[in-house]
């Protein structure tokens, strides 16, 4: 059986660490993307009934920064895995 | 929910709920001593609600352009916070005086309030439609 030395196992560990934050951070494309797709649709919105705008700030704002969670949780995953591995 | 036609008000009252609920890790963590952990939630919260307002002056921006230059500044915008997020992150991963996942704990706060203002007012209106009913 193959055995490694301790330097080598580390530098293993370091490197899948680093490679786990970069697939982490693909999470934060996703609510990008989907708020970028809602603004558009809350401009046509607006567009078609003028009246309803306050609604629409406010439903696309609480929807926004709700949906932003996910792309901060990759984020915390990422730098938790680049700081303390 | 209240003032769901005043995104204003709406913002001053998440705001001000998310900071009456914060009191609770803040005086708690004070109260122990573990002013690192205090100073990171604090750090994490005030930058949550600067971004809230950031996000809100950006979506009206948004709303008075063309629909296709509006998703595209709001993708824009999206990533621009993301990079603040990530160096506040950053920043409280580096600084032994902010503990990190404080600082974490306290960009999500105001998720977390406006989640739980929304399961209260879901659980609020189906008691009260038991309660018509059974009048």
């Amino acid at each position: 059986m193959v055995e490694f030395s301790p330097e080598v196992i580390d530098t293993v560990i370091r490197a899948a660490a680093l490679l786990g934050a970069g697939f982490a951070m693909i999470a934060g494309i996703g609510p990008g993307i989907g708020q970028g797709y809602a603004a558009g649709k809350a401009v046509e919105s607006v567009a078609r009934d003028p009246e309803a705008r306050g609604n629409i700030i406010t439903t696309m704002l609480l929807g926004q920064a709700v949906a932003e969670s996910t792309g901060i949780y990759s984020l915390v995953i990422a730098i938790v895995l680049i700081f303390t591995i | 929910m209240k003032y769901i036609d005043d995104p204003h008000r709406l913002q001053i009252e998440i705001i001000k709920k998310t900071y009456l609920i914060s009191l609770l890790p803040v005086l708690s963590s004070l109260i122990a001593g573990e002013y690192a952990i205090t100073l990171g939630f604090v750090f994490g919260l005030l930058i949550a609600t600067l971004l809230l307002r950031l996000k809100y002056n950006n979506i009206i921006r948004a709303l008075n352009m063309e629909e296709e230059s509006a998703e595209k500044f709001i993708r824009n915008r999206y990533f621009l916070e993301y990079a603040l997020y990530f160096l506040v992150l950053f920043t409280a991963a580096r600084h032994a005086n902010l503990n990190f996942l404080a600082a974490a704990v306290g960009l999500f706060m105001i998720k977390f309030t406006v989640i739980m203002w929304s399961i209260i007012d879901l659980l609020k209106d189906t008691f009260q439609r038991q309660i018509d009913e059974y009048k």
